[in-house]
């Protein structure tokens, strides 16, 4: 079984990124530190288009490389799958970031601490979303609970997981008429 | 909003749940008041010019009052008060801004200025066609099943806006979008035709033809409820598509399938934005565009009909204020702002009062706008932040921020009326601008009762008739103050002269001086005109998510997210010039020449480039020095997407 995470829906989202802010907003992180960005992909318009947006975080691995790289032991994998970092044992040997191939763990310069998202923990212990969930205005990013539903088995053009890493994240391709169409295109486009 | 407060800063802020056009959610810049707030570089005491022109220097209230009342007293005297321009926009704006009359009237009446660098030709042509710019709840988005976005790119501009076509979309609606470029909307649309710039009446025509040439119109709508309808169809017949093809550049052939699409597919929705009337015809466009959904009878249906505006929360009514000066106060075109300055005479203009606007990164023609500040005797800027205008000023005045006054504000495409509440102190020597007019009013021995101790007593005052207990409920939630109800112009009955939807408007030949039934006319700087010939490129500067226009650039918050300035230009018209992506191009025309990074974009229409508008930081372009200061056809707008250039290696 696999652990929580995030799904997002390639057809939803436009990269507008409330998210980004909605976490740093509700995890006051400081400025140089960033645990959630926007990737644009394909804004070269391969086989057509078109353009879409990764929002893109810790994606709470099934085998995290940073749980392993770490030499202080600060990082855990709680039982329902959420990867979070102890900053208290971290000893800022940024270990995790050469290690995590998603640039996930951010480092806070000022703390001399690695910094990272934790699924908002506790906002889905007490059933609230996480903050990047709440804040997103087209639903596009969701929450997925550990006994979620897996959704696209297919690789996403512009998403590799070239460490083995097994991330939670899921994409939901986009459904409708052309844009489905040429996504798909982009796909042929890509293995050739 | 709902904004979480603890001791002095924001530590959270959510959509109001109650508010179904934004189902509890908060778009990126609404997030960024966390930062905007406590920003560092915030202007939270009065600054003074240094004597020498170099830099501000930090100076008490009384002083900075005292000597701009002197100023404004002895330029009065001198050149009487319309030397003294008094200019506002709408950033940061609230009902209480119209206690500045307060003070201007007792002044004698400054200079003031007509029309808006936004949307007013837009609101005329609604306003002529259908009699009032209003439309259905937002919420009905979904219930529809053909949507078609003309010049409209929601994904940036109304996030809201969009997850409800995404809705409407993935239940089964078909999405088609006409713009120039790609973006982030038209990847989301299931069709996607590119014309010319300024070429949009003539493919509205076009629509209208093969709709009607395929009976797709409804004509026993027309005949209740239309009039006109003979000399609109006149003219539809002499666009047939292969006319509108070489004039639009589009493919006769998509022009058909996007009618056919449109006409048969019911309920049909047709959203227009606000860059299709940038431009000097832009009225007749909007007209044009407008008449389709009456055409197809989709007006007054759930999930159809026509959106550009809606005006149903603009109800407030003024409050008491001191009387006006007699006769029409001398204005000038904003649109023109730096040659109205420059030309005025009798008197001429000495001194400008600029609040909630930011002029020299934000109007056309930056050279003159500049130029213009420059002569005057006296500026005096309200701002939050050291804007490219504040920078001209001889006195800075901080601005408070929108959560530091309790205050009213209106909507333009939800019908709520809103109340915002006061949940923070102005920091430092801020204070509401409001409290700046009654100081003045104080140094001048005006009467100061219209400011009241309490700012929800001038709001209430500004209620609808027989609404006063409004303000409570508002504490709660939005509320509609229009009572015009979800569904617009169910009944078929039109404000206009002739109570019908006006296919020929002679109020708009009689106003305006335009044929009443609109006709497509090649822009003066379009792909046809002379100038072409040297400036072969159409320059687009549209608005983006991230900022609103010259406003939130500076957050470092903001600069997280944010995409850099650069000309998206087709990879065929940069190759031609011998430009490869992420080289420094120099965009220039007979105004001006500015530096951008190149963009190869081979989703954008070949001729057409686009760099996001809105200056905020020095190292943003100023693409509106290549911007002419023209004005649309109706209403005094400013004509921003009517321009060309070249673009050549620097």
């Amino acid at each position: 079984m696999r652990g929580a995470g995030f799904v997002l829906d390639l057809g939803r989202c436009v990269g507008c990124g409330a998210c980004v802010l909605g976490c740093r907003l509700s995890n006051a992180w400081p400025a140089g530190v960033s645990w959630r960005r926007i990737v644009p992909f394909n804004l070269d318009r391969r086989g057509g288009g078109p353009t879409y947006h990764l929002s893109l975080s810790c994606h709470h691995c099934e085998r995290p490389a940073c749980v392993n790289a770490c030499p202080a032991g600060a990082y855990t994998k709680r039982s329902d799958g959420v990867v979070v970092l102890n900053e208290e044992r971290c000893i800022g040997c940024r270990y995790c970031e050469m290690a995590c191939p998603f640039d996930a763990p951010s480092y806070d310069g000022a703390a001399g601490v690695m910094t990272k998202c934790h699924l908002c923990s506790e906002r889905i212990d007490s059933r609230l979303q996480p903050a990047c969930v709440a804040a997103c205005p087209t639903e596009a990013l969701t929450f997925r609970g550990r006994n979620g539903v897996e959704r696209e088995k297919e690789p996403v053009p512009g998403f590799s997981d070239p460490a083995g890493c097994a991330p939670s994240l899921d994409f939901i391709p986009p459904r409708r008429a052309k844009r489905s169409h040429l996504y798909e295109r982009l796909r042929e486009v890509l293995k050739r | 909003m709902i904004v979480t407060v603890r001791s002095g800063r924001i530590t959270a802020i959510e959509g109001d749940p109650l508010n179904p056009a934004t189902a509890g959610r908060v778009c990126l810049k609404g997030l960024s008041y966390a930062d905007r707030i406590t920003a560092a570089d915030r202007i939270t005491t009065p600054l003074r010019r240094r004597s020498g022109g170099a830099g501000f220097e930090r100076v008490d209230w009384d002083s900075a009052l005292d000597d701009i009342a002197a100023r404004l007293e002895r330029l009065r005297s001198e050149s009487g008060p319309s030397s003294v321009l008094y200019y506002e926009g709408s950033g940061s704006h609230g009902a209480l801004s119209v206690l500045s009359d307060a003070f201007w009237n007792p002044f004698g009446g400054p200079t003031r200025t007509h029309g808006d660098l936004c949307w007013p030709a837009g609101l005329e042509a609604g306003r002529l066609t259908y009699g009032a710019n209003l439309h259905s709840h937002p919420r009905l988005t979904v219930e529809s099943r053909f949507i078609l976005m003309w010049g409209h790119n929601p994904a940036e501009t109304n996030i809201h806006q969009m997850r409800l076509i995404l809705e409407a979309q993935e239940k089964g609606a078909v999405v088609a979008v006409v713009d120039p470029r790609s973006t982030d909307t038209s990847d989301a649309a299931d069709i996607h035709v590119q014309p010319r710039p300024g070429t949009d009446t003539a493919l509205a025509l076009g629509l209208a033809n093969v709709i009607v040439e395929a009976g797709l119109h409804d004509e026993a709508y027309l005949s209740r409820h239309a009039t006109g309808v003979g000399e609109y169809l006149a003219r539809a017949r002499e666009f047939p598509p292969e006319r509108v093809g070489a004039i639009t550049g589009i493919d006769p052939e998509g022009i058909r399938e996007l009618a056919l699409a449109y006409g048969r597919t019911r309920p049909a929705l047709l959203i227009a934005g606000f860059g299709l009337q940038r431009h000097s015809h832009a009225g007749q466009t909007m007209r044009a565009v407008a008449l389709l959904p009456a055409l197809t009878g989709n007006v007054g249906v759930p999930g159809g009909g026509w959106q550009y505006a809606n005006l149903a929360s603009h109800q407030l009514r003024p409050p008491p204020l001191p009387p006006a000066p007699q006769g029409p106060p001398r204005s000038i075109l904003a649109a023109r702002l730096g040659r109205g300055i420059l030309d005025c005479a009798d008197p001429r203009i000495r001194a400008a009062w600029i609040e909630k606007a930011n002029p020299v990164s934000q109007h056309p023609s930056t050279a003159s706008v500049v130029r213009g500040l420059e002569t005057l005797d006296l500026l005096v800027v309200v701002d939050q932040f050291m804007t490219d205008s504040a920078r001209l000023a001889h006195y800075v005045l901080p601005a408070k921020s929108m959560f530091e006054q309790e205050d009213l504000v209106t909507a333009y495409w939800h019908p709520y009326l809103q109340l915002r509440r006061r949940i923070l102190a102005p920091p430092g020597q801020v204070k509401a601008e409001s409290e700046i007019w009654r100081l003045l009013c104080v140094r001048f021995g005006f009467e100061t009762n219209f400011f009241a101790a309490d700012p929800r007593e001038t709001l209430r005052a500004m209620l609808p008739e027989g609404k006063a207990d409004l303000l409570e409920s508002l504490e709660s939630e939005p509320v509609d103050p229009s009572g015009n109800g979800e569904l617009l112009w169910r009944d078929g009955v039109f404000p206009t002269p002739s109570g019908k939807i006006e296919f020929a408007s002679p109020e708009a030949a009689r106003l305006w001086g335009v044929d009443p039934v609109p006709d497509y006319v090649a822009l003066e700087e379009g792909h046809e005109s002379a100038r072409a010939g040297r400036h072969p490129l159409q320059l687009l500067t549209c608005k983006t998510r991230e900022r609103i226009h010259s406003q939130f650039g500076n957050l470092e918050w903001i600069r997280q997210v944010e995409r850099p300035r650069r000309l998206d230009i087709h990879p065929a018209d940069a190759r031609a010039r011998g430009l490869s992506d992420g080289d420094a191009a120099q965009v220039w025309n007979d105004r001006g020449s500015v530096r951008v990074k190149v963009h190869l974009d081979p989703g954008i229409r070949p001729g057409v480039v686009h760099v996001i508008e809105g200056r905020c930081v020095p190292e943003d372009p100023e693409m509106n020095r290549l911007i002419g200061d023209g004005v649309t056809d109706m209403n005094f707008g400013a004509v921003f997407y009517e321009c060309l250039v070249e673009v050549s290696k620097p």
